[in-house]
């Protein structure tokens, strides 16, 4: 295998089809895919075991350096190899169906020579089941095939020498010269018989991919400042919804950690009603009303086990079972546990109810229908909400110490109420029950205003009682939880500031979370900054940070969870979805039909 | 025996299984929903959806009857087991082929397990034994076919008489 074991987060990219990802290294080496389904178990998991977890190299057999962007407008990568004796490009990507009988999935990697002449290797090393599986290597006629059980994957090459089973691996090599066009096609089937497909078919499938992205993309409606990287963000978020469902995952990673060596390394692969409202109102924003209603529907249905309580996240498939426990992998750079499933999942989180109602209200206001059925589901949470907004909980940071009365808890409670009476007022949901929400929106907003602010700091707190301060306080301006120049919010953000940033970086809170070892700054946070800023007028203060913020995402434009301010160095899964929908939403509350 | 009795026994079939099946959804149990599935292919309005769903969901109810009856008829005997078996066939290949994988390929607001970026369906895909609908849904699910087919070879046992 190459010589790097393990390539720091950020320079990695992602490919994807709305069902399953892949993580693209610089170095062409891909080290993370899930097979049938991003939730699924790993067949590439070298992210997390450089040694046992499996990847597909890519990459020229002599010294080389490397160029990298997506074709624009697209979710199709392109690495240019560039050799003392030659350059080769390389375009990947998950292609969609509608071509030929497509395979299950299809990752397509087409190499072509633009100069002189480069040697390149390739070799695939599926670990099947997070490489706990025994993996079996055949022969069907020209292609390699690995097969655990009932999930078969096969490598098919084209110009790009014959695939040879070779110590657990499936490898080749091949010279391109200038003018030089091969292909690699890694197929796999779950279930069902594998497709061989002829190369015709997987180069018109990947160039109908390129077409299917680029007209995705230009159908966005954005037209202020930052043009590419919100672009760029709403690709990102678009992999990360499950088109099956419409559910959105809120990363497409497991246990990257938030700190190297320690043990804040948690499974993203599901879908946060929190994370998943915030993307709604974001493609809502950008003009892609399919996908928000594909994820409407989604809620609506994946909750009926549970509604009026939500929970926390749910599967991609709808499921509500997501039982939390480790794999024996190293772990990137040594950070156990590894972890699938999430415990998080029978956590109460307040919080979460607030941001539901609010994109409901905001795809109501929209002009989307909210139906009978669907607007007596929402009462129902916002009586929920009247019932349960005085119990503790574990806060949207989702701690895992004793539950307590969060600030920003208690204020997206009283958004969740906010937004059901102004629904009843448009005649979305019953009328009758708006006096109840009124009033007890109204008691939250005393508590909060008593309980959780310090006249020492000029700000609100993370905690009733407490003195920490907690940078998803922001969110209290950007919900419109008062007027966000009003004196008390100008102080929270400002003492947020002052306590929690790193220059343009913020951490998220300072006290004990009941987790051993650090974490990095939270990326998202500082976009919520610059929206908060945005909407108080301070746009110039905003847009400076959005400039800087913009300056730290990598070479393709993606963030992770987190980064190390020190470093600049990517902490956390990858790509997170909170991180780029906040950068979305930050844009657009500086786009110049906001002010 | 008579298709009389058989479709009289369907239809008070088809209301017991509906009405265990919205029972269970009430109470939690799974998000198995035969007239919601059913009439969200015809509409994107939920609470239509269901009325229709409901007309639909009888009227498959009823041919089945028919099916069950030509099957009395061939045997030459009914009953309450016999249907019961009948019925188990019957939930067993509407969880693996019937609602799992026809209706997924016929109806115009389902997932698949094909659908990518390029799509942008409303409904998950129920998955094998509906399984995606929560983890009792097969238990739910056959054992309300069951009833519904003793509930056929009762009233066409009784028909022959």
């Amino acid at each position: 295998m190459a010589g790097r074991r393990y390539a720091p987060i950020r320079d990695y990219a992602v490919i994807g089809d709305g069902r399953t990802v892949a993580l693209v290294a610089r170095d062409g080496r891909i080290d993370w895919l899930c097979l049938p389904n991003l939730d699924s178990p790993s067949v590439f998991a070298g992210l997390l075991d450089a040694d046992r977890g499996g990847y597909f190299e890519l990459c020229p057999d002599v010294p080389f350096e490397v160029q990298r962007r997506y074709v624009p407008g697209t979710n199709v990568l392109e690495t240019t190899f560039v050799t003392a004796d030659g350059i080769v490009r390389v375009t990947d990507a998950m292609t969609l169906p509608g071509v030929g009988l497509s395979p299950v999935r299809e990752l397509a990697r087409r190499i072509e020579g633009l100069a002189g002449r480069v040697p390149l290797r390739w070799r695939v090393e599926p670990r099947f089941g997070y490489a706990s599986a025994a993996t079996r290597f055949v022969s069907r006629g020209a292609w390699a095939v690995a097969v655990n059980g009932g999930d078969a994957l096969a490598v098919c090459a084209w110009d790009a020498g014959r695939p040879t089973s070779e110590e657990g691996a499936i490898a080749g090599g091949v010279d391109i010269a200038e003018g030089g066009r091969a292909m690699l096609a890694l197929v796999s089937a779950h279930g069902e018989p594998l497709v061989f497909p002829p190369r015709r078919d997987v180069e018109a499938r990947l160039d109908a991919t390129t077409a299917f992205w680029g007209g995705w993309s230009a159908r966005l409606r954005y037209a202020g400042p930052w043009r590419d990287p919100v672009l760029r963000a709403a690709l990102a978020l678009k992999l990360l919804v499950f088109a099956q469902s419409g559910a959105i995952a809120a990363a497409a990673t497991t246990s990257l950690p938030e700190g190297i060596g320690g043990e804040r390394n948690w499974d993203y692969r599901y879908c946060w009603i929190r994370d998943s409202s915030f993307s709604m109102e974001a493609l809502l924003q950008l003009g892609c009303p399919a996908e928000a209603t594909s994820f409407f529907w989604w809620f609506m249905h994946a909750t009926r086990l549970t509604l009026p309580r939500l929970q926390v996240f749910y599967r991609l498939d709808g499921g509500a079972y997501a039982p939390e426990r480790t794999l024996p992998l190293e772990g990137y750079r040594g950070s156990r546990p590894v972890r699938i499933g999430n415990g998080a999942a029978g956590q109460l989180q307040l919080d979460t109810y607030g941001e539901l109602l609010d994109a409901a209200f905001v795809y109501a206001d929209k002009g989307y229908s909210l139906d009978a059925s669907t607007g007596r589901d929402l009462a129902r949470v916002a009586d929920f909400v009247c019932e349960h907004w005085r119990d503790p909980d574990a806060g949207i940071w989702e701690v895992r110490a004793a539950p307590r009365h969060h600030t920003q808890s208690k204020a997206m409670c009283w958004v969740a109420l906010d937004r059901a009476v102004r629904l009843a007022d448009a005649g979305h949901l019953p009328r009758a029950r708006a006096p109840r929400w009124r009033a007890e929106a109204a008691a939250i907003r005393r508590f909060v205003d008593t309980q959780c602010w310090s006249t020492a700091k000029d700000s609100y707190v993370g905690y009733a009682g407490g003195e920490d301060l907690d940078a998803s306080l922001l969110l209290m301006a950007i919900m419109r939880y008062d007027d966000p120049d009003s004196p008390r919010l100008r102080g929270t953000v400002e003492a947020i500031r002052r306590e929690l940033s790193r220059g343009p970086l913020l951490y998220r809170y300072t006290g004990d979370d009941g987790l051993a070892g650090g974490e990095g700054a939270f990326l998202c946070c500082s976009f919520w900054l610059a929206e908060a800023l945005a909407i108080a007028g301070r746009r110039e203060e905003a847009a400076r940070l959005m400039d800087e913020l913009i300056g730290l995402a990598n070479d393709v434009g993606l963030y992770a969870e987190e980064i190390e301010p020190a470093s600049g160095e990517f902490l956390g899964n990858f790509p997170q979805g909170l991180v780029h929908l906040a950068l979305v939403s930050a844009a657009v509350a500086l786009a110049p039909t906001a002010s | 025996m008579s298709a009389g009795a058989a479709l009289l026994g369907g239809f008070i079939g088809t209301l017991v299984l509906t009405t265990t099946l919205t029972a269970a959804s009430a109470l939690r149990i799974t998000r198995m929903d035969i007239p919601f599935l059913l009439g969200t292919a015809w509409t994107e309005d939920r609470t239509r959806a269901r009325v229709l769903g409901y007309a639909l969901h009888f009227v498959a109810g009823l041919m089945f009857a028919l099916g069950y009856y030509a099957v009395f008829v061939t045997l030459g005997r009914a009953g309450w087991l016999l249907g019961m078996a009948l019925g188990l066939v019957h939930g067993l290949f509407a969880g693996t082929t019937l609602v799992n994988v026809l209706l997924p390929a016929v109806h115009p607001r389902m997932g698949t397990p094909f659908s990518a970026s390029n799509a942008t369906p409303l409904l998950e895909p129920p998955g094998f034994m509906l399984l995606n609908y929560g983890r009792a849904t097969p238990i739910v699910t056959v054992l309300g076919h069951a009833v519904y087919g003793a509930i056929v070879g009762v009233f066409v046992a009784a028909g022959g008489r």
